[in-house]
């Protein structure tokens, strides 16, 4: 039986949107499989269990030592997306998937955009203004410029349309973790968000370890070495390392100046998804376009997700309520991220070879060098003080 | 065929694989689950219940 035919057994057994749940008998072994993937992957609130993936690497930590006061395995980007991938994908590799769980791990097509959702309370803008207008500004250009640039770049290099896309919303946003939120926009494989993200984190880890070369290069005072690094390299704590690498009150000043990326990804990540949408619904018979896959018009979730991202701007959503629903996107993700890492065998992977690689690195160089003229020049006209 | 033992079950059922009615109802269940969690945490703060 083809999938096109499942589909229509779908179409023809179908009685209300509840039905892409099946039944419970049918799901429950994936589900468990999702569940106790998520729960020995990280620390999940609420489960005290401290047999994880994620102690085990706070423990390696440890025993590492920090580099530039930032632990080893952080740096590496491990979090609650990518230890049930990284889990995901040794049991799906070693051990195979048992075709009992493949009902309930279909339900990662649900808690992707329940997930993506859930994040919106997460995005405060007005947070961002406590950074005062010029950073704010600098801020969103660098989300623009970073995503349009890798775009044009992986257009250039002849990359897949589908990881071009992944990899402009993960670099712009500065966080690996969009590579996953893209995959239901751009309808990306599996495959190319683990390459993507692997692209990223490993862009992040080498440009951190560049950074401090090139902040003395350009004479930047450590305060706005710090802006740099939390736009330029992005990813919590290799924009940590990268800044401390400078010294310390650039560290601090990483810190500081973070939120100016943070609170603005959305609108990183919307951009990449509507440029893409576009370009599809334009050029819909080309051999080339692939991105967006069969999405015909925007998807209501995104809808509510920006709606719900006004609501925050708003101050709806106030803590500890943030809090909590930001916990259920941990459950949320962990559990996606079990299913998809059970999905990828390796080669699937490594098929892709370098180019997305050398696309991360020559945006995110560029991005990296404009950014010091650009901060350099604001410093000399008096625009940052 | 090859079957794709990762995804792919003895039935011809593909859990990658995410289209059509399917899909906008995979989307809708998530949004309506998405929207009630976030709902009923905010309001019950809102009601003092935490």
């Amino acid at each position: 039986m083809t999938s096109y035919s499942i589909s229509l057994a779908y179409d023809t057994d179908r009685r209300s949107i509840w039905s892409c749940l099946y039944s419970f008998r049918e799901v429950l072994p994936g589900l468990l499989a999702m569940l106790f993937i998520a729960i020995f992957s990280n620390n999940m609130p609420g489960v005290p269990n401290p047999f994880t993936l994620e102690n085990l690497f706070v423990y390696l930590d440890n025993v590492i030592g920090p580099i530039n006061g930032q632990p080893f395995f952080q740096i590496m980007n491990s979090n609650f997306v990518w230890n049930p991938l990284l889990l995901g994908l040794l049991i799906g590799n070693f051990f195979g998937v048992p075709d009992l769980w493949k009902r309930g791990l279909s339900y990662i097509h649900a808690l992707m955009p329940l997930g993506i959702l859930m994040l919106a309370p997460h995005f405060m803008i007005g947070h961002a203004f406590k950074l005062g207008i010029v950073p704010v500004l600098i801020s969103v250009g660098a989300i623009f410029f970073t995503a349009t640039l890798t775009l044009y770049l992986s257009r250039l290099f002849k990359l897949d349309d589908r990881q071009g896309a992944t990899l402009a919303g993960a670099l712009s946003t500065g966080d690996p973790h969009v590579c996953a939120i893209m995959m239901p926009m751009t309808k990306a494989r599996g495959g190319q968000v683990v390459h993507s993200a692997i692209c990223v984190i490993l862009f992040g880890a080498l440009a951190s370890m560049v950074f401090p070369f090139i902040s003395h290069l350009f004479n930047m005072p450590e305060k706005y070495a710090g802006f740099a690094a939390a736009l330029g390299i992005g990813n919590g704590h290799q924009a940590l390392s990268a800044a401390f690498g400078v010294g310390y009150e650039a560290g601090r000043y990483a810190h500081y100046f973070d939120i100016g990326r943070h609170v603005f990804m959305p609108a990183g990540f919307l951009y990449v998804f509507f440029i893409m949408l576009v370009r599809k619904l334009r050029h819909p018979e080309s051999p080339n376009v692939h991105a967006t896959g069969s999405i015909q018009k925007v998807p209501l979730y995104i809808l509510a997700f920006i709606a719900c991202w006004g609501l925050t701007c708003l101050h709806v959503f106030k803590e500890p309520t943030h809090h909590q629903i930001f916990n259920l996107v941990i459950w949320d993700f962990s559990l996606a991220a079990g299913a998809l890492g059970l999905s990828i065998p390796f080669k699937e992977i490594t098929r892709h070879g370098l180019k997305g690689f050398a696309v991360t690195c020559l945006s995110g160089m560029i991005r990296l060098v404009l950014l010091f003229t650009v901060l350099g020049l604001c410093i000399k006209t008096g625009l940052l003080a | 065929m090859n079957r794709d033992h990762h995804t792919l079950d003895q039935n011809g059922f593909d859990y990658m694989e995410n289209s059509g009615r399917e899909e906008q109802d995979r989307d809708t269940v998530g949004m309506v689950f998405a929207l009630i969690l976030m709902a009923v945490l905010t309001v019950g703060q809102y009601m003092g219940l935490y």
